[in-house]
């Protein structure tokens, strides 16, 4: 109304211009030393800190890292114990992927990946049939197993609202009592008494015909390399394509950066939601298949061996990427395998998983960095633009 | 002290030329002459100077004000006039970046809340600040120290209740109650704290008319009985008026007068808040209107009956109408989620090439009428028809006919974190997709094609939308929007939070968009933009249209007062 000359024509003075392409050129390239800087001094001080550990409990921190090394990356087998640890954890990351880009926190995984094995042990058991209609079989019931106990995180969350991260991280606890409510009555999953070479401490289900074995892509002294990893690669990048490439992820993403936003371009949330909570769950079920069918052959209580947490982080940590979780996967293998030849030699189960968290901490917070200071830097700039 | 050092005009020398007609006989007068024999010497609340800036902004430049012990003051300015953020430099919410505030003469720690609150300036929110899980005492007692009585804090709720007429029931839970009765829990929890002055920021914009005037009574017997001061933030001319003692108006972040209520008409109140007739047309020429309206219409003609005229002829005949009306609104009624009335009977039409600007007070049901143009909200009752056929409401259409540039572009008009070139193409994957796949490369060609024709400055098409100035994100909004070449466009606050170049820059596009045939319906509390663009205008208030009238012929007294909610 009034008129302002001054403080009007001192405004243009301002404009964000040199700003914009100081954003536009210089930044992204940091931005690339930012992170291996950050990763490579994280990991050197975390293994300071395990050092310390070690010494201090009267370990030679030379001895522990080389067995890690040894037993994960060192030999042959080694590399293909990490492979076959890395299969389940890639294929669930790529689960916490779908789920992450709609901004959805799946903390179900573990629970879906184990209720998707029972599914596919159920189906392997009932129907005895030659392998290749009882592998395919099997897998497509473990997925949709997976998927349905995530539904039900689904149906709570857009039939009444409630958060997605309380319902899957309890459904988790319910998925385990099925199953061990499964496997322990005999007119269910219970072992037949007959076949049980010796009474299990860990109830479990009758072991799958041989039939229904994933085969091995090779094998050789002391090591099998489980076809898993084909299917867990095939999937990432699977996924990676319809996130960047079909109508569907670009729905996915816009609701997960902007829901908002998508709701006036006509995505409807329980559409894309739902079917990211699914998917998401068809993964961790798809894990626990690859899983049932590759090596393990049973369903039991304690079936998905933290699996289904791991592949959470490894999915975090590759930012929600399918494609960067199959590095990250691959890390995280390596973590579980050279614990293992640890833990074999007589280091205290105790300190290996210390050692093993310290390096899983020292790679995650690099990735939690960078997400924090885009968020940083997203915010500074719009205030600026205010 | 003097109650008000000086007239904040006559320090501030870059006012000069808004100075002679604020002196103009019977429309205001400066604080110090009319009212000083009736004051007592010295005030309870004075504002020195007081100065806030956001960023290129202006809140509050140098205001000063001085409000005595048991008087009602109200505080009168349109939107953004700075009303708000004065009191919450009072209240210590905000912190000044210059002048000082003084409660009875003693000097209050700036941007200090609980200095303000213990010395005694209590505050009731615009929006409130109530939790809305717990009861009523429960709100009431947050906030105090030590140990809480229920018992005790109860019966305070009552006593304070039944001793200004504010009954309320304690143990009610919030969430269970209407806005009035939230409001209600406000003031008790403000006069909890035995305040000396107590400041309402819009107090009224939940409440009836009726439950109104209950307020401006509660608020008046607590002036008599506790001689304690109250400051009354509105844009309402009608309860300015009618609850006030004197009123200070504010326009553009500046104490423009002070008047005894007694001796203004809600005309003189409605010129005071809006500015005399000619500032509008010199800040026009003063941010490059000029070369905006040139543009739109290259006769040369700004202003002046003949226009409208020449536009009308270039667009369709008046004859019929049916033909040259784009979109047309009819008796829309909706409500919020929580039952309240956003929007009653509303109609309104728009003509092919035609600008309608919708004026108003925000929370009129601007944004109730915007969701419903989008889709986003199911109508009660009326229907929309866009060139002569009716459109589905309450789903939003990918293929809608209507192109909507929503008030928070950053909220919903687009996706901050995708790229550029996602950005312009979100709406129309068809064009990019082959087979059921999109192919980046027709992304970025469709993107490139569109930041050429709209002059986006971006660093690359794959640079997030966040890096963007905010002009050119508006700019990529509308790119978007009328790529699909929607027979409307809808403008809801196009220029808001933009810089001077970058409104002028939008207000040049939107005129272009109509001049090439598309009605453009634009709702803005922008006074200034609304009579910079639009050929007609309507009055929006509570819900639906008060008044219209043509811009060529703009009456500001009567905008003004239809825009307060006065009849006129």
């Amino acid at each position: 109304m009034n008129p302002d000359p001054a403080g009007r024509e001192a405004a243009p003075r301002e404009e964000e211009l040199p700003d914009r392409e100081e954003t536009a050129s210089s930044v992204p390239l940091r931005d690339k030393l930012v992170f291996p800087v950050l990763l490579v001094v994280s990991i050197v001080v975390a293994l300071l800190i395990a050092s310390l550990f070690l010494e201090f409990t009267g370990n030679s921190p030379g001895t522990v890292f080389s067995a890690m090394i040894r037993g994960s990356v060192g030999s042959a087998s080694a590399l293909v114990t990490t492979i076959n640890h890395m299969i389940p954890l890639l294929i669930v990351a790529v689960g916490a992927c779908i789920a992450g880009r709609a901004s959805l926190i799946n903390i179900g995984l573990e629970g879906q990946l184990a209720f998707g094995a029972m599914f596919g042990a159920a189906v392997g058991l009932a129907l005895p049939a030659p392998g290749f209609v009882a592998i395919p079989v099997i897998l497509a019931a473990s997925v949709i197993g997976g998927a349905v106990w995530a539904a039900v995180a689904a149906a709570f969350k857009y039939g009444r609202g409630i958060s997605e991260v309380i319902t899957t991280l309890l459904l988790n606890f319910v998925a385990f009592e099925v199953i061990s409510f499964a496997v322990n009555r005999s007119w269910l999953l219970q072992e037949s008494p007959s076949e049980a070479a010796y009474v299990s401490l860990n109830p479990q289900s009758d072991r799958l015909p041989d039939t229904a074995q994933l085969p091995f892509l090779a094998s050789g002294e002391g090591f099998r390399l489980q076809f898993g990893i084909v299917i867990a690669i095939v999937v990432a990048a699977g996924a990676a394509f319809a996130i960047a490439r079909l109508r569907w992820g670009f729905r996915l993403r816009m609701f997960g950066f902007n829901p908002r936003a998508a709701s006036r371009f006509g995505v409807r949330p329980w559409v894309i939601g739902g079917s990211a909570l699914l998917l998401s769950g068809a993964m961790a079920g798809l894990a626990g298949g690859v899983l049932l069918s590759g090596h393990v052959m049973r369903i039991r209580t304690g079936f998905a061996n933290n699996y289904g947490w791991e592949g959470l982080l490894v999915g975090l940590v590759a930012g929600f990427g399918p494609l960067y979780a199959i590095p990250v996967a691959f890390l995280y293998g390596a973590l579980r395998a050279g614990g293992g030849v640890l833990a074999a030699t007589g280091v205290d189960q105790a300190l290996v998983g210390i050692v093993q968290a310290l390096i899983v901490i020292a790679v995650t917070l690099p990735s939690l960095y960078m997400i924090y200071r885009s968020r940083q830097r997203q915010a500074r700039a719009i205030r600026d633009r205010a | 002290m003097p109650p008000e050092p000086a007239n904040p005009g006559d320090e501030a020398p870059e006012e000069a030329q808004a100075e002679p007609d604020q002196h103009e006989p019977g429309r205001s007068e400066p604080e110090q002459s009319p009212n000083a024999s009736a004051r007592e010497p010295r005030a309870l609340l004075t504002v020195e100077r007081a100065t806030k800036v956001y960023g290129r902004i202006v809140a509050c430049d140098a205001v000063s004000l001085a409000v005595d012990a048991g008087e009602i003051r109200g505080l009168l300015g349109q939107n953004g006039a700075g009303k708000s953020t004065l009191m919450k430099m009072v209240s210590g919410v905000v912190r000044p970046d210059g002048g000082r505030v003084l409660l009875d003469g003693s000097q209050l720690p700036p941007g200090d809340p609980i200095a303000a609150l213990e010395a005694g300036i209590g505050m009731v929110h615009q929006h409130f600040s109530l939790v809305r899980a717990l009861t009523v005492w429960e709100n009431v007692a947050l906030g105090e120290r030590g140990r809480i009585r229920s018992a005790e804090a109860i019966d305070r709720v009552v006593e304070i209740g039944e001793r200004y007429g504010l009954p309320i029931d304690p143990r009610a839970r919030v969430e269970d109650l209407s806005p009035a009765q939230r409001q209600r829990v406000e003031i008790i929890k403000c006069l909890r704290q035995d305040p000396r002055l107590i400041i309402l920021d819009e107090p009224t914009s939940v409440l009836t008319s009726q439950e109104s005037r209950v307020l401006f009574d509660v608020l008046r017997e607590m002036v008599n009985r506790r001689g304690c001061a109250v400051v009354l933030i509105s844009h309402r001319l009608e309860e300015i008026l009618r609850a006030t003692d004197r009123v200070t108006v504010l326009r553009d972040g500046r104490a423009i007068s002070t008047i005894a209520t007694g001796t203004a008409t809600a005309a003189s109140l409605a010129n005071e808040m809006l500015g005399r007739e000619a500032s509008l047309e010199d800040e026009g020429a003063a941010i490059g209107l000029v070369a905006v309206q040139e543009r739109r219409d290259p006769g040369g003609t700004h202003e002046g009956p003949a226009e409208p005229a020449d536009r009308a002829a270039a667009s369709a005949a008046p004859s019929d109408a049916e033909e040259a009306v784009a979109l047309q609104v009819e008796n829309l009624s909706a409500r919020g989620p929580d039952g309240r009335r956003l929007l009653e009977g509303l109609s309104l039409r728009v003509g092919r090439g035609e600008i309608l600007g919708v004026a108003g007070v925000e929370g009129n049901g601007q944004d109730a009428l915007v969701e419903l143009l989008s889709g986003l909200l199911a109508p009660e009752a009326g229907r929309v028809m866009v060139s002569g056929r009716e459109i589905p409401l309450g789903r939003p259409d990918p293929h809608s006919t209507i192109g909507v540039i929503p008030s928070d572009r950053r909220e919903s008009g687009s996706v901050l974190d995708m790229t550029v070139a996602e950005n312009l193409v979100l709406n129309q994957l068809d064009r990019v997709m082959r087979r059921g796949v999109i192919i980046p490369r027709l992304v970025r060609r469709r993107a490139r094609q569109l930041v050429r024709q709209f002059d986006i400055t971006a660093a690359s098409m794959d640079a997030p939308m966040w890096s963007l100035s905010g002009g050119n994100q508006q700019r990529v909004v509308l790119a978007r929007e009328l790529s699909r070449n929607p027979a409307v466009l809808l403008a809801a606050q196009p220029t808001q939070g933009l810089d001077v170049g970058a409104i002028e820059d939008m207000w040049a596009r939107l005129s272009n968009v109509a001049r090439d045939g598309t009605a453009v319906l634009l709702i803005s509390t922008e006074l200034d933009e609304i009579l910079a663009l639009a050929d007609r205008i309507d009055v929006i208030h509570r819900g639906t249209i008060v008044g219209s009238m043509d811009s060529a012929a703009v009456d500001h007294e009567r905008l003004g007062l239809m825009m307060g909610g006065q009849a006129a």
